[in-house]
């Protein structure tokens, strides 16, 4: 093989997504090539390059921002909206760093906890920004949600099926994310902690039906159990059927047969 | 109240410690400016509170939040013309012969990365650094997945040919120094 040949292939196998046949091609010309080979070779050392890691200030600064923001959210009718278009946000962080914005920043936070104090002190109705706070919130943890359903990590996506579980109603977004979860996540345990988040939701039929259809779907015993279990405590009679065909498919794992046997007497 | 304001303030810095180190790191090798680097960090995070429900569920998060990086630089240098442009010199300098030589290649390839083309440097860091898959960059640059594939090869191809480049100059250097009296001057590791 000539390396313009290999050059189409070179970024699948740097990915690891070659066929073996490919695989065996690149290899053998890589054998050969010097050129070719350097660059995989660079490839590789590209993951060496060291981690910097940010000052410890930026977390600070981030808190800045977001109080900074969330007041100007609150107070946005008493704003100046001209100011707010001249400034970049860049030269507001440059401004932020400045004496003179540190004791306009402590001059704002106490206005700020004032402005809380007050609202806290007496119960009122709640208020349309009020309102808009709490959509943005509901906003942010669908986000949260759904960004760390997403990631490469199965810890990181347990931590998603958690943050899921904060909210008392679970969004649509949020509800089609955690089924997608319980049917294909690779891993059992974050497989099992979704079935457990969706469990709390019962009374929404979609996640009934999908929970009696990811039965079907599901290799491993584990999650199997866990399941059927889940349809014994929501006393779904619909279930029965389904755990009929389960306990006959051909190689159904015995102590799966078994609690499906449980059931279905359960269900009686 | 405040308990709204904490709530969102914690779930945003969850986003925030998971990204805040990859984003810093696209950044500043991209630009090889840590101060600038943070500022712009901090915009995207200003930038995700307010445009999240640009954020199409379904689509890759870590495209959606690249696309904004992306976006906050561009608009950064749009309002702020360069002042200076990424050089070599700016890194630290090549640690002398005698030190580990795996250390001495990885500074050699921080130079040569910082040799390339922006566009070729960026599509390196994000497929190697940032860890994005080809499908994600090509929703990110918004071009063929194909595309992607034969611009990571171009890159590629570049920057073997500069740090080759730096390789030679370095030994050249140690050479040099090894010559009693003869002071290389400051990037004669460019010279071949």
């Amino acid at each position: 093989m000539k390396c313009e040949q290999i050059a189409e292939l070179l970024p699948d196998y740097l990915e690891g997504s070659l066929a073996p046949d490919q695989l065996r091609d690149v290899e053998a010309h890589l054998e050969q090539c010097a050129d070719c080979s350097e660059e995989v070779a660079l490839w590789k050392k590209l993951s060496l390059l060291p981690v910097e890691q940010p000052s410890t200030a930026s977390r600070v600064r981030f808190e800045a921002m977001l109080q900074a923001y969330q007041a100007g959210r609150s107070n946005q009718p008493a704003g100046n909206p001209e100011w707010k278009k001249r400034a970049s946000t860049a030269s507001v962080f440059h401004w932020l760093r400045s004496p003179l914005g540190a004791a306009a920043w402590s001059a704002a936070l106490l206005a700020i906890g004032i402005f809380t104090g007050l609202r806290l002190a007496g119960p009122k109705p709640p208020s349309p920004d009020m309102a808009a706070i709490q959509s943005e919130l509901t906003n942010m943890k669908q986000l949260v949600v759904l960004s760390m359903l997403q990631q490469q990590s199965a810890s990181a996506r347990l931590e998603g099926v958690t943050w899921s579980t904060r909210d008392q109603h679970l969004d649509p977004q949020v509800l089609s994310a955690l089924l997608h979860t319980l049917r294909y996540d690779p891993s059992v345990d974050v497989r099992l902690a979704a079935l457990d988040a969706l469990s709390r939701h019962s009374a929404q039929p979609q996640v009934r039906s999908s929970v009696v259809n990811a039965l079907q779907e599901q290799q491993s015993p584990l999650v199997q159990v866990a399941l059927i279990d889940q349809l014994v405590e929501w006393h779904d009679r619909e279930a029965k059927p389904h755990l009929e065909k389960l306990r006959q498919s051909p190689d159904l794992n015995p102590t799966v047969r078994q609690r499906a046997d449980w059931a279905i007497g359960k269900l009686n | 109240m405040l308990q709204v304001r904490d709530g969102a303030g914690e779930m945003l810095g969850v986003l925030f410690d998971r990204y805040q180190t990859p984003l810093f790191n696209f950044y500043s090798k991209l630009t090889g400016d840590r101060t600038l680097s943070e500022d712009l960090v901090q915009e995207v995070f200003l930038r995700i509170l307010k445009y999240r429900q640009s954020y199409r569920p379904g689509t890759p998060f870590r495209a959606w939040i690249y696309q904004i990086a992306r976006n906050a630089r561009i608009d950064h240098f749009r309002k702020f013309p360069r002042e200076r442009v990424f050089e070599p010199e700016m890194l630290p300098p090549v640690i002398p012969a005698d030190s580990a030589q795996e250390q001495q290649e990885v500074e050699l390839l921080q130079r040569a990365l910082a040799l390339l083309p922006e566009d070729k440097r960026e599509i390196l860091l994000l497929c190697r650094f940032q860890e994005l898959k080809y499908e994600e960059i090509a929703e990110l640059l918004g071009c063929q997945l194909n595309t992607v594939r034969t611009r990571i090869h171009r890159a590629l191809q570049e920057l073997r040919k500069s740090f080759h480049q730096l390789t030679q100059g370095t030994a050249l250097k140690r050479a040099n120094s090894a010559a009693p009296g003869n002071i290389s001057p400051r990037g004669g590791c460019r010279e071949v």
